[in-house]
């Protein structure tokens, strides 16, 4: 159980810079999901908080203490990778309880803390197995209790099930929420992707090209992004992205035109800022609809390019004259399969509005 | 033939006729190499099992014939001769080597082959040229070294220049390099501290270079002649190819049979030990791209 602070830390390999300025507060108890794609640096700021990447610069704070200096063994942090790294001469047992060996504790105690780790794992009957002889599953939960032995104040967890296939992911994830519940520890969890963070997290960091660009809860950045880079990473499919023009700002709604080439859009919105002149609307697919005819003028025609069904719901993926695809989710109505034209209506209480900056324009 | 045949009907026929001619001009060449590396050894067994002369007779024969005549034989060597000491010497040559390159050997890739130091690269550089010296550049100075310390007939005389093995540091540098990164810091977590994690990961993981490279030191030590010879010229401290060039010299007044008595003596630990551990010296043989 301990709090977390990272302050003001930035990182760099020679001229590249791979985190600048990342600030981010973790509370006791949280389990934190960091996510963004490969490479923007998620695995060097877990490494910094574990220790094993020195922070040159910044703070970081565990239950209040600053910790930069302080040998990684000694922070309370323990670690689990993607690879396992579990030691291939050991029996499961010994790879457990290797920490507790290099710190000489009794032989009863050992047994007893290893014991403890193996229960809540389900591990109590591969403890005489050496990695080799473990699924990756069980090699996985291995690697999980030699952390949990450690009884660490956070765990850290650098994407440990991205080796595993997809029906064991989804398995192991609901024992990590699972052990979570049990005990209650500070957990920082690392992963690209993005629906394994959405059901993990209490709270989740987005990250891209080295800067959090957000964080908060999985709902909270689902509905509210704060700019183009979070609404597109979170959520599947992609949010869609259509350019338009505003016509008119009034102050408690604006008019947008040229949307997908000839339509118009009534928002409302408050204190829009009347300088901007073009901007790029965010639309989940859920807030799109298929329309009868071109009734009226906030309705856009669009080709059909191709249709993903999957029985409860069903993804038309259109073409608008812009060329800009126009994702639209439909779970009334089966797709027809013979029409290739169609008209789309957005539903403007699902509408996000980006400036041409990427960032999020807000209604004050 | 029955068999190719069959062979080329169900396979693409091409590819099978190119094999089985490879496959037999293989075989034959094969054995041809093994007949000739065999022989001296079969021929050495039955000169000493056999009553003197037999072997090469009006009547030659090519296998043993007489086993009381060859324990006869060793019966004298060891009771007549100092081989039983020249076989200590040597073991414990041997030995100590093997001890000592492992140790220091393994030490020293740790470092090379999993941290960063200032210096790292100019010293491995260092290292391998060394590699590259012949040894009988480096003999007289390490001879002139060695006297100078005054170990000359002494068991560190014989021992301590062999230890630093540049080709031992090599091979285990490149073994420990596919030790990955993830499990020493995992092993740091876990509280090891530096040469905890040397003894319990890196030790024990490299295992099987160690025990290969043991096996090439022994083959090296046991064989090794002009080392010994000259460090170490005092009847005290002979190894066992000093006694047995003792017996080869040219006027020394032993007959062929009981030199070849000497000579099998002296080959039967390498043979025991190559029978013993004959996958591991290939594996090792193949993973050091020498032949030791
Ligand atoms: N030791 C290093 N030396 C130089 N550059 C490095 C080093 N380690 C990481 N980098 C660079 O830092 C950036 C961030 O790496 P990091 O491993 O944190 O990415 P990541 O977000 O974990 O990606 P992934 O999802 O692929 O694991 C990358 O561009 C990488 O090339
Ligand atoms: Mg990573």
């Amino acid at each position: 159980m301990a709090d977390l602070q990272i302050i003001n830390v930035s990182k760099s390999y020679g001229a590249v810079e791979v985190l600048r300025d990342v600030n981010l507060s973790i509370a006791s108890g949280e389990f934190v999901v960091f996510v963004g794609p490969s490479g923007c640096g998620k695995s060097t700021l877990l490494r910094m908080i574990s220790g094993l990447e020195e922070a040159p610069t910044g703070e970081i704070r565990l239950e209040g203490k600053v910790v930069n200096r302080v040998d990684p063994a000694k922070r309370g942090v323990a670690m689990v990778f993607q690879s396992y790294a579990l030691y291939p001469h050991m029996t499961a047992f010994q790879n457990m309880a290797f920490s507790l060996t290099m710190a000489r504790e009794p032989k009863a105690v050992i047994k007893e803390k290893v014991g403890r780790a193996a229960a809540i794992l389900r591990l109590e009957r591969l403890l005489d197995r050496r990695p080799g002889e473990l699924s990756g599953g069980q090699k996985q939960r291995v690697a999980i209790g030699r952390a949990i032995v450690r009884e660490p104040k956070v765990f850290l967890f650098d994407e440990p099930l991205s080796n595993l296939d997809t029906e064991l992911r989804v398995q192991m994830r609901a024992e990590l929420i699972q052990l979570h519940a049990k005990l209650g520890t500070t957990m920082i969890y690392v992963t690209h992707d993005q629906v394994e963070a959405m059901t993990l997290a209490d709270k989740m960091v987005v990250m891209n090209g080295g800067i959090i660009q957000q964080h908060g809860t999985p709902l909270g950045l689902y509905d509210d992004p704060d700019n183009k880079f979070v609404a597109g990473f979170i959520g599947s499919p992609k949010m869609n992205f259509i350019k338009a023009k505003v016509e008119a700002v009034r102050t408690d709604a604006i008019t947008l035109s040229d949307l997908g080439g000839c339509s118009r859009l009534e928002l409302p919105f408050r204190n829009f800022d009347a300088d901007i002149r073009e901007v790029e609307l965010g639309v989940r697919t859920e807030h799109i609809d298929i329309a009868q005819d071109a009734g009226t003028t906030d309705i856009l025609a669009a080709k059909v390019a191709f249709v993903e069904e999957l029985g409860d719901v069903t993804f038309i993926h259109t073409d608008l004259p812009t060329g800009e695809r126009l994702v639209v989710r439909s779970s009334k109505a089966r797709h027809r399969g013979s029409s290739t034209e169609c008209f789309v209506k957005l539903d403007p209480a699902g509408v996000l509005l980006f400036g041409t900056n990427g960032e999020r324009i807000r209604s004050a | 033939m029955t068999t190719d045949v069959g062979l080329i009907r169900t396979a693409a026929p091409g590819y099978a006729l190119d094999l089985s001619i490879w496959t037999v001009l293989k075989w034959t060449v094969a054995i041809c190499v093994a007949v000739v590396a065999v022989f001296p050894i079969i021929w050495m067994i039955n000169v000493v099992f056999a009553e003197p002369g037999v072997p090469v007779s009006i009547n030659p024969r090519l296998l043993p014939t007489s086993l009381s005549a060859g324990i006869a034989k060793i019966d004298t060597i060891l009771s007549e001769t100092s081989y039983l000491h020249a076989y200590y010497i040597s073991i414990t040559y041997s030995l100590l080597t093997i001890a000592g390159v492992l140790l220091i050997g393994s030490m020293a890739a740790f470092e090379f082959a999993l941290f960063e130091f200032p210096g790292k690269r100019p010293m491995f550089v260092i290292v391998m040229l060394s590699l590259m010296v012949p040894t009988a550049v480096t003999l007289i100075p390490t001879y002139l070294l060695t006297a100078n310390l005054g170990w000359l007939n002494t068991m560190q005389g014989l021992v301590v220049p062999g230890l630093a093995s540049a080709f031992g540091l090599f091979m285990l540098i490149q073994f420990m390099r596919t030790i990955p990164r993830e499990m020493i810091e995992a092993a740091r977590l876990d509280g090891a501290s530096h040469f905890q994690i040397y003894r319990h990961i890196a030790l024990p993981m490299s295992k099987n270079a160690l025990v290969t490279l043991a096996i090439l030191i022994f083959m090296q030590t046991w064989g090794n002649f002009i080392w010994p010879l000259i460090v170490a010229p005092s009847p005290q401290m002979y190894t066992v190819g000093q006694v047995v060039g003792l017996f080869n010299a040219p006027f020394s007044h032993v007959t062929v049979d009981i030199v070849m008595a000497a000579n099998l003596l002296a080959a039967l630990p390498p043979l025991i030990f190559f029978l013993l551990f004959q996958r591991k010296i290939v594996e090792g043989i193949a993973m050091s791209g020498s032949k030791g």
